[in-house]
């Protein structure tokens, strides 16, 4: 092999990791590995006490995190990609660089999932109150997808945004209505509260993914705080269930 | 006031009963003490058969109702079970 060659090759890879370490790549891969960890202990912690109850709401929750865990995966690679081709956006990709199908799919994947994250955690404790029309489920899948089909159509930052504000908003009052409803008016648990966290911090994430310089200050406390609402919840799980 | 046993509860006490009773017991009995209509309880004891929570031991002729591990699980889990459901309002 020539010595050019080599050396070039040697240059390019200096180049590359030195530009992965300036957008803090590491920082993201870690972040997202620790919220999968978290995500696949709490779905692979609860998985003896659904298969033994078969409790509808344990199975919603645990597949709930499950989701949690196939979007960040997806929200990593998206954002390898978004570091990978240096653009300030994933709106910002240009088919002919990028490739429409490759692009499209993994936001699409990645959108459908984190809503459905969402709307399973919401469901596992409502699902006492939606059981009489079963479709909900349906709708829910449906609503997903809507949103995921919105978000690659319109390739527009500004649209999803407020999509997704309009979104917590409506979860929020779901859930906050549910509670009010709710014959244990009082949760010792402060269950509401981590939820609520855990549904802002998660558009928070969703417009940190899709829009990568909006919070380039808070960046690092949007992190801090996921990795915290999700530690926290695992902390919860192993503390009732006992798992290892 | 009476408070309605939800399904987790009854099923918690159906097996507590085979328990209770050396691990063996009659279908009938088994059926009188559990406090639910026998429609119900049919109901409750197929699901308990495929879920293989019990099973159905055969001894001089008769039919009796016994645990299995699975079954033994549940009931070693069922607290673990109610404070996990409640602690997350699911």
């Amino acid at each position: 092999m020539p010595i050019n060659h080599i050396t070039g090759n040697a240059i390019m890879g200096k180049q590359m990791i030195s530009q992965f370490a300036s957008c803090g790549f590491m920082l993201e891969i870690l972040y997202s590995f620790v919220i999968i960890v978290c995500s696949l202990m709490i779905y692979f912690g609860t998985k003896e006490l659904y298969e033994l109850s078969s409790h509808k709401g344990i199975k919603y929750f645990r597949l709930s995190f499950l989701f949690f865990a196939i979007a960040y995966f997806f929200r990593s690679f998206i954002k390898f990609v978004v570091i990978y081709f240096n653009i300030e956006s994933i709106f910002n990709f240009s088919p002919k660089t990028f490739g429409i199908l490759f692009g499209s799919a993994t936001m699409f994947v990645f959108m459908y999932f984190s809503a459905m994250a969402i709307f399973y955690l919401l469901y596992s404790v409502m699902w006492k109150k939606l059981e009489k029309s079963p479709n909900k489920i349906y709708l829910f899948h449906f609503f997903a997808f809507i949103i995921s089909l919105i978000t690659i159509i319109f390739m527009n930052p500004f649209v999803y945004l407020w999509m997704n504000l309009l979104l917590l908003s409506c979860v929020i009052f779901i859930y906050y209505l549910s509670r009010k409803q709710s014959k244990v008016k009082k949760s010792k648990h402060n269950l509401h509260i981590i939820y609520t966290l855990l549904f802002s911090f998660w558009v928070l994430n969703i417009i940190d993914i899709l829009i990568p310089t909006f919070f380039k200050t808070f960046q690092l406390f949007i992190y801090l705080a996921s990795i915290f609402l999700f530690l926290l919840m695992l902390y919860k799980v192993i503390k009732k269930t006992g798992a290892n | 006031m009476v408070v309605k046993r939800n399904k987790l509860e009854i099923i918690k006490d159906i097996l507590n009963l085979i328990n209770k009773n050396h691990n063996l017991i009659k279908y009938t009995p088994l059926l009188r003490q559990s406090n639910i209509s026998s429609s119900r309880f049919k109901e409750y004891y197929i699901e308990l058969l495929k879920k293989d929570f019990v099973k159905e031991v055969h001894q001089k002729r008769e039919k009796f109702v016994s645990l299995t591990e699975k079954g033994f699980k549940f009931l070693e889990k069922y607290e673990v079970i109610v404070n996990f459901i409640e602690e997350f309002e699911l």
